[in-house]
């Protein structure tokens, strides 16, 4: 005989909260993962864009012009960075990767802005540009486009690793719970099966000796039962193994 | 075994020879070591082992005899430059003018009794593989010298090499690039160029494009150092006349001939320029090319030195087109005189002698095929770099040395490399040439290009 009915609440507690436990959860790490991570690459463009500005002012000053766009070559090789532009004091764009031509968004943008701006060009993508003066802004602005695609796919798949994680945390924790809720209730169903037996006046199943010999509470209920039905004047209860009922 | 100048040990009459460090070897040692640590993470691993590699065979070679690159039978010289890939035909030609020369120096008793050898690597015109490469050369192979470099992203990047080890003196002679990097502060005394620069062959172009009535410039160039160097000279030229660029579109390094230049095309066509200049190799200036004339985009399209001219007109003649059509707005400016012009003597001296030898590029480097041409202006260009070099090892006499190299180069002075333009260098003359010639294609073929105006109308 099987408890059915006593942990079905339990059970859909544990659920619930499991549930709601993985939902804040997910929630908190989607949100702490997005943040950090998009301020991460952001100042990560921010310090590329810097360092570029820092390291071009020497070449800027000699017009070395192709040891500049050696430079932003390499620097645009880093992950998540798609574009690199440095314009002059006056909006001349000095050296660039862009690939076939400069964007008409680009061009017609503010070449002095240095603050953060989202950028959706079409046939590249949506950017992140961020900018970094060349010696105060008198010699020129470093322009860094981060791919806000690139990015947010890469925030994707750290949120997705961790809500999967969390995910198997709550398959297993219901799992485990429910194994546990129904290891409580098997001497309980035995002792609903030693009650019935005893109200039908059947022969007590083999595990009666078992259950009166166990100490606990689901014990001490057998020896009640069994103490109630011999104090029946009708009692046809077999005895129990002398040696285990207590 | 003979060392030069006391720097190693010699073994003879001595039963145990004491290996003896001198100051150059240990100063070796250490910039090395340094130069291992710093570099390790920006080439990778592969490039750290190599480095370390290097050290070990560095100390063994110093240790028994003294090794820079030059020993009593031959003397080493070290090449990095693009065997495959789509600028293959650079690096190959190059290397075939070259060793026209070297072969018939050595096989007339080498400079001094030493034959001239060269060591070569393929970096495929890519800037990490020539960085890598020139560690090797310099660390392992331990060359006396870099020779005919090819391309300006791989040199720009190899340059603060030769800074690192400057005590050293490894010096990069003629760069097959008119670059100013290599030119010019912090990096132009580690650098000897024989060609004229890109700043002159652009300010040429530009000049007689404006003397034409050719007003409107664009440029079409490479998204790279060496595209950025064309379209400063470019714009600089255009700058001295009050004049701006009418347009610029961009390729990556690496396209190939069978790749789409429409886009460029149709940017630069919105600005209906009269001129265009592409800085470029052939492969993606012959698809620009055959794309503005298939998009009607008719003026007239000229083309730097390195763009290797004849390698380019192969890839348009391959069109099965008429030649003529894809060729007719052609200009290219080079900085040798053209290898047709039999009247000059070391244009006489080269076909002879490719004619003669027919260098092959070494089996081991060739990774795809490439059909060389008899006679082009990139193997003349390499033909007279190695003229010039070897009449500078002459200089250094019989015991060549690293510490003399500076001084055997600034001793050329007005010497006829038989062109007809003298070469000088000097202390703030790091350049052997001036001149830029200008060539136009006529019945498939490049002839020199005196009458502009009559070209253009």
């Amino acid at each position: 005989m099987k408890i059915q009915k006593l942990f079905q609440r339990t059970r859909f507690g544990i659920f619930l909260l499991f549930g709601v436990i993985v939902l804040c959860t997910s929630a908190l790490c989607i949100y702490t993962v997005d943040t950090q991570l998009t301020a991460e690459y952001e100042t990560n463009s921010q310090n590329i864009a810097k360092s570029v500005a820092d390291a071009s002012v020497d070449i800027l000053l000699n017009r070395n012009l192709a040891t500049l766009q050696s430079m932003i070559d390499q620097f645009v090789e880093i992950q998540g960075i798609r574009y690199i532009y440095i314009t002059s004091e006056n909006g001349e764009y000095l050296a660039h990767t862009f690939v076939p031509g400069i964007p008409e968004q680009i061009l017609a943008s503010d070449h002095a802005n240095t603050e953060p701006v989202e950028r959706s060009i079409p046939g590249l993508g949506d950017f992140l540009e961020v900018g970094s003066p060349i010696l105060a802004g008198v010699a020129g602005t470093v322009h860094v486009g981060m791919d806000q695609d690139e990015v947010a796919l890469k925030i994707q798949r750290a949120i997705g690793q961790q809500v999967i994680l969390i995910c198997i945390f709550l398959v297993v924790g219901v799992l485990a719970s429910i194994w546990l809720v129904n290891l409580a209730a098997k001497p309980l169903a035995e002792l609903l099966a030693y009650a019935v037996n005893i109200a039908d006046k059947r022969e007590p199943e083999t595990t009666a000796d078992d259950l009166l010999g166990r100490d606990d509470e689901v014990g001490d209920l057998a020896r009640l039962f069994r103490h109630i039905s011999d104090q029946s004047p009708d009692s046809g209860a077999p005895e129990a193994s002398p040696g285990k009922a207590r | 075994m003979n060392v030069r100048n006391g720097k190693g040990q010699s073994g003879e009459g001595s039963g145990s020879p004491a290996p003896s460090l001198t100051r150059r070897a240990m100063l070796r040692r250490g910039l090395a070591g340094l130069l291992a640590v710093s570099c390790a993470g920006w080439v990778g691993r592969r490039g750290a082992d190599s480095v370390l590699g290097g050290l070990n065979m560095v100390s063994a070679q110093e240790l028994e005899t003294g090794f820079e690159g030059a020993t009593d039978d031959e003397i080493v010289l070290g090449m990095s430059a693009a065997f495959s890939g789509p600028s293959r035909g650079l690096g190959s030609e190059l290397y075939r003018g070259a060793m026209a020369y070297f072969n018939h120096v050595n096989d007339n008793g080498g400079v001094a009794g030493r034959k001239i050898t060269l060591k070569l690597y393929d970096d495929g015109y890519q800037p990490d593989p020539c960085v890598r490469n020139t560690m090797r050369l310099m660390l392992e192979d331990n060359v006396f010298l870099l020779f005919g470099y090819v391309g300006t992203p791989t040199v720009t990047r190899v340059l603060p090499l030769l800074k690192k080890f400057q005590d050293e003196q490894v010096y990069l002679f003629f760069p097959f690039t008119g670059a100013q990097p290599q030119r010019e502060p912090p990096y132009g005394d580690f650098a000897f160029n024989l060609r004229a620069s890109y700043r002159q062959e652009t300010a040429g172009l530009v000049n007689n494009f404006l003397a034409a009535g050719k007003r409107k410039i664009g440029v079409f160039y490479q998204a790279d150092a060496y595209g950025r160097s064309g379209w400063a000279g470019v714009r600089a030229a255009l700058d001295r006349h009050g004049e701006r660029l009418a347009g610029e579109a961009t390729y990556r390094r690496g396209q190939r001939f069978t790749g789409s230049m429409r886009e460029q095309v149709e940017i630069l066509k919105s600005n209906a320029p009269d001129a265009v200049i592409c800085i470029g190799s052939y492969a993606a200036c012959a698809a620009f090319a055959r794309d503005a004339v298939d998009r009607d985009l008719r003026v007239p399209i000229a083309n730097l030195s390195f763009v290797g001219s004849e390698n380019m007109l192969q890839l348009l003649s391959d069109l099965g087109e008429d030649v003529e059509t894809y060729s007719r707005y052609l200009v290219n400016s080079q900085v040798v005189p053209s290898y047709e012009d039999t009247s000059i003597p070391a244009v006489r001296e080269y076909r002879e002698l490719m004619e003669r030898y027919d260098p092959a590029v070494p089996e081991e480097l060739v990774k795809e095929s490439y059909s060389p041409f008899p006679q082009s202006f990139v193997s003349l260009e390499g033909f007279l770099d190695a003229k010039l070099m070897t009449e500078i090892l002459r200089r250094l006499g019989a015991s060549p040395d690293r510490d003399g190299l500076e001084e055997a180069v600034f001793s050329v002075d007005n010497y006829d490399l038989g062109i007809g333009e003298r070469v000088s260098f000097g202390p703030d003359r790091r350049q052997g040439l001036q001149t830029v010639y200008y060539t136009v294609v006529q019945e498939g073929r490049y002839v020199t290009l005196d009458d502009w105006q009559g070209w253009l109308s």
